[in-house]
């Protein structure tokens, strides 16, 4: 199947000017626009854009033909759900100088999410994990990535206007003031009380027009964070991509298992990464402004209202492989997190957890 | 007490039918209707039924209804209730509750009245349950969750002021429970999500009189639901918002609300102990890094709930998560007691490394170290590397500190050689290079030092802060000042954003100070100015700053205000060399009464810090004044020798 993407693949020379430098990450120069986003596009040109995508898509894929559009479903649903669709973009994506900066399907993915159409934002977001599993794998690879760093960029530019720049924070309730689902003896505390117990979830942004090394992890990170706000919406082939994108992060094996027939499948999907050896050269520092956005995302294929068996293997042999790698860092903070997303993950499949509490009791004297 | 019965429902199918059914003192055996079900003769069914227990046409559907539901008929019962008019049956109900509730007159009739009406109630909504469960077993989602939504509603309408707590018929009070347990759980699996979102607060925010088990299955599913559905749920409505009380504002905050009611409900005795509960709120804390909270929390909870080991354990990493590693350390030399679980290998390498990041500490890490790479067999055998790694920052650090030359290089070549064997089984990870490249850089053998900080910088990508600085010490130690400012800036950004560095410990207080220092040396007293304000915003009362300061003050001419910063610092931090340092060096340019006084603290730093260049220069240079001229020659030849491998900063101020 990669033959196909061959032919797009041969019009993009290598570039080796823009070659990542670790010291003096640089992009290309689309990503200056980045900032400018205008958020609310007439609906009217809202087919007119998912249109014009699909044109551009397919003059990039070799198979996909512009006559999808005459489907009577929504051709940006269709570009979100179709598995041919995604099986190619995977695949051009996957071969080894994708992330240069004159790459066409990045270039793609680029125009596609800027054109605000939000619809079409989710089908570049559903080929994130990739980009971002791939981008931060091969950055000590020292190949070609400005164009994987334009789509970053513009998916931080874009979290960063709708967040305006702010930072979420928590505020971990005192149970001994009352709140909407319990009472205390305490008289309710002025809400503009100083001793809220505040933390923040993510700091606050500020733009970024390049990708500055040391803020890369920050950068994918927020870049996850909208992938987590519209997760529910994401077929379950991009979570499974993202799941495999942990393990090679990770640079561990789920080596925390009881059985080991993870493993085994483990192996297996080594098998379409072919040239690239991920386990060994896949792994990234693992900085906690990466790691929560990630184990979020695990914690919702794991126990998220969606109960899919492949998504679910996926997902704990990722989460295997990230408390194994917590453990190699001895970070107690990566180990509480995977540990506790595991330990619930072995409960959710245990049957005496399971029981239905709404069923009726069942007993031989039915009485009126 | 539903969950223990409902488990033997699969049996009843093998059995030959034994059942019966009970109607006004009447009992009567069921396998006669239900051959009539099996011929598909409905009517029949019920006409026997109505003649066997002189039932109306409702009450024998009802009947039918649940008979063939627990025959496992989903299908066939849903026929039967198809025949009832619920709808008709509902409205019925309503006023004769409506009118009962305000008066209070004729009691006795009325309560026997009421009783009879919640008995009619409890007939109907019991069939609409049952049909929505029916429905459910079908596949027929979005259906069940419009049914099961019908009897909240009815529920609803027929009381007005909320289930009553007393006289309420236990029957009827089951079936609210369960169907307010059932319907969030319908919009669940029928993938309508903000559905679910309200039907779970409805359930939570209304009246329904819920016993504590089912209020908490609940509460749980809801925490569970808020955490990991990815949708959104927003602030719940103004209606449920009492004055005053705390109000989540999203997802996060809701459920750890919860998860922390449910908590104290253990505590009280409510309900009984669930230890998802404690994972759910163990993983949302840790999300929001408010490990501190979870380590109350699992302070108060009763001993006997679990292993005081495990306890031990999980609050040693809450602490250590959040920078408390003495507190850590504590629990960690409980559960790691001979009598405890000596062997646990998390806890020994969290130990190791606690203590291989403190100098004092470093000797009793080695123990643990070395019990760890004993104990990495087996399934662990993969942590072996990191148990070697962490002998090797241990007798590192433990080498700082060491009296003797003799004993500090053989610690050093063994920290070496540690590290060097972790890299054989570590291959992939980048941070024992760092680790690497600062044991070579404390040795003062700086051009392989440079090697393994580039070759960090390049596995890393150069993401990692840690990274650069210690490269920019490096640089600056072989006097490539310039170069070394370029690579600060670079890494930092320009001087308004360093409040963006964050995280990687590296903390902002950090940046500012090295920068101060880096001008100090540099001669640039106005940036240093700029920057050690800064620094002394984030921290006022710190040695470093206030040593820093005095550099500047010094600098700038002005010896006696500094000599008061140098005093200042060491009343903060008794401990802290350099100022030992230019308090020997301040006192040495006076009159000769105050050398002794000099003598003695210069060789008090250099006990403690034996590398440094300036504390053997101001050392010879007493020496020197004092006629002592061999003894002064000495020094100047360990300075002169140091002083080709001094940074701006000590190099473990990295770490």
């Amino acid at each position: 199947m990669s033959e196909d993407g061959s032919s797009s693949e041969e019009t993009n020379t290598p570039t080796t000017s823009v070659s990542q430098d670790t010291s003096t990450a640089e992009t290309t120069a689309i990503t200056t626009s980045a900032f400018n986003i205008h958020p609310e596009t007439p609906s009217s040109s809202s087919s007119f854009n998912t249109h014009l995508a699909i044109q551009s898509l397919s003059s990039i894929l070799t198979t996909v033909s512009p006559s999808l559009l005459s489907q009577d479903q929504d051709p940006a649903f269709y570009l979100l759900h179709n598995p041919d669709i995604s099986s190619q973009v995977s695949s051009l994506l996957r071969l080894p100088d994708s992330g240069a900066g004159d790459n066409n399907l990045c270039r793609w993915f680029y125009d596609t999410f800027q054109s605000s159409e939000p619809q079409l934002q989710l089908v570049v977001l559903r080929f994130l994990p990739i980009i971002a599993g791939l981008y931060l794998s091969r950055v000590a690879l020292k190949k070609p990535l400005a164009g994987f760093e334009a789509v970053l960029l513009a998916i931080y530019a874009h979290e960063t206007t709708s967040r305006a720049g702010q930072a979420v924070t928590v505020n971990v309730p005192d149970l001994s003031y009352p709140s909407i689902y319990h009472e205390s003896k305490r008289p309710p505390k002025d809400n503009d009380a100083a001793d809220l117990n505040l933390a923040v979830i993510s700091p606050s942004l500020e733009p970024h027009g390049t990708v500055r090394s040391t803020r890369r992890a920050r950068i994918v990170g927020v870049a996850l964070e909208l992938y987590y706000s519209k997760i529910y919406l994401m077929p379950v082939g991009s979570k499974i991509d993202f799941c495999e994108f942990c393990k090679v992060w990770s640079g561990q094996e789920g080596h925390e298992l009881q059985d080991d027939e993870d493993n085994v499948e483990f192996q297996d999907n080594q098998g379409n990464a072919d040239k690239e050896s991920v386990i060994t050269e896949g792994r990234i520092a693992l900085p906690w402004e990466l790691l929560q956005p990630v184990s979020r995302i695990l914690g919702h294929c794991l126990l998220g209202p969606t109960r899919d068996e492949e998504l679910i293997g996926s997902a704990s042999a990722a989460c295997r492989s990230l408390y194994s790698r917590s453990l190699h860092d001895i970070n107690p903070h990566a180990i509480l997190a995977t540990r506790s997303l595991l330990r619930l993950s072995k409960m959710a499949l245990d049957p005496k957890n399971n029981v239905d509490h709404t069923e009726i009791p069942m007993s031989d004297v039915i009485s009126l | 007490m539903l969950g223990s019965q409902s488990s033997d429902s699969i049996e009843y199918e093998d059995q030959t039918p034994s059942r019966e059914v009970w109607a006004n003192g009447v009992c009567m055996k069921t396998s006669e209707v239900e051959a009539k079900l099996d011929e598909g003769n409905i009517q029949e069914a019920e006409s026997s039924l109505r003649e066997g227990l002189s039932l109306n046409f409702e009450e024998a559907r009802a009947l039918l209804g649940r008979l063939e539901y627990q025959r496992g008929n989903v299908e066939a019962a849903l026929h039967v209730f198809d025949g009832i008019d619920l709808p008709a049956a509902i409205q019925r109900l309503q006023p004769s509750f409506s009118e009962k509730q305000p008066s209070r007159k004729g009691r006795s009739r009325g309560d026997s009245q009421h009783a009879v009406s919640q008995h009619a109630a409890s007939l109907v909504l019991e069939a609409i349950y049952l049909k929505a469960k029916s429905l459910q077993k079908l596949g027929r989602l979005n259906d069940a969750a419009h049914e099961c939504k019908r009897v909240l509603d009815a529920v609803e309408k027929i009381f007005h002021q909320g289930i009553p707590d007393v006289q309420v018929d236990n029957r009827l009070q089951d079936t609210v429970c369960q169907a307010v347990e059932l319907l969030p759980e319908l919009w669940k699996q029928a993938g309508c999500y903000h559905e679910a979102m309200s039907a779970y607060r409805r359930a939570l925010l209304s009246q329904w009189n819920l016993g504590d088990d089912n209020c908490s299955r609940i509460q749980k599913a809801f925490a569970v639901f808020l955490m990991h559905s990815g949708v959104e749920a927003g602030p719940p409505s103004l209606a449920a918002q009492v004055d005053g009380s705390y109000v989540p504002k999203h997802n996060l905050e809701e459920a750890i609300l919860l998860l922390m009611i449910l908590v104290r409900k253990f505590y009280l005795g409510k309900i009984v102990w669930d230890p998802s509960i404690l994972e759910h709120l163990t993983f949302a804390l840790s999300l929001c890094g408010q490990t501190s909270v979870l380590a109350k929390e699992l302070e108060e909870i009763m001993p006997g709930v679990f292993h005081r080991v495990d306890r031990w354990n999980t609050l040693a990493l809450c602490y250590s998560t959040v920078g408390q590693n003495k507190a850590a350390l504590n629990l960690l030399r409980k559960s790691l007691h001979k009598h405890e679980q000596p062997d646990d290998l998390t806890a020994l390498l969290l130990a190791a490394k606690i203590c291989s990041e403190d100098s004092h500490l470093a000797a009793e890490g080695v123990g643990y170290a070395q019990r760890a790479i004993s104990n990495a067999q087996g399934r662990n055998e993969h942590l072996k590397g990191v148990a070697i790694r962490m002998l090797g920052l241990c007798s590192g650090k433990q080498a700082t500190i060491s009296p003797s030359d003799f004993e500090r290089s053989r610690l050093q070549s063994e920290a070496l050689k540690s590290l060097d064997a972790a890299m054989s089984l570590e291959k992939n990870n980048p941070d024992l290079l760092f680790e690497l490249g600062m044991l070579y850089a404390e040795q003062r053998n700086l051009n392989t030092a440079l090697r393994y900080a580039k070759r960090f910088i390049d596995a890393t990508g150069g993401s990692l802060l840690k990274g650069w600085r210690l490269l920019a010490l490096i640089l600056s130690a072989q006097h490539r000042f310039s170069e070394a400012e370029v690579l600060k800036r670079k890494s930092f950004g320009p001087l308004r954003s360093v409040s963006q560095v964050g995280g990687d410990g590296v903390n902002e207080y950090e940046v500012w100070h090295g920068l101060a220092d880096l001008y100090s040396r540099l001669s640039h007293w106005k940036d240093m100015e700029v920057c050690l304000g800064k620094a002394k915003e984030l921290k006022p009362y710190s040695a470093e700053v206030l040593y820093t300061e005095g550099v500047m003050l010094q600098g700038r001419g002005q010896a006696e205000e500094a000599m008061s910063a140098y005093i200042t610092a060491l009343l903060v931090d008794p401990s802290f060399v350099p100022c030992k340092i230019l308090i020997g060096a301040l006192l040495s340019k006076r009159d000769s009464n105050a050398l002794p006084v000099a003598r003695s603290i210069l060789s008090d730093a250099l006990k403690m810090e034996p590398t440094s260049r300036m504390a053997w220069y101001y050392l010879g240079i007493i020496h020197r004044v004092d006629g002592r001229i061999a003894d002064a020659a000495d020094c100047f030849q360990a300075a002169s020798m140091l002083e080709e491998f001094d940074p701006i900063e000590n190099f473990s101020s990295i770490l």
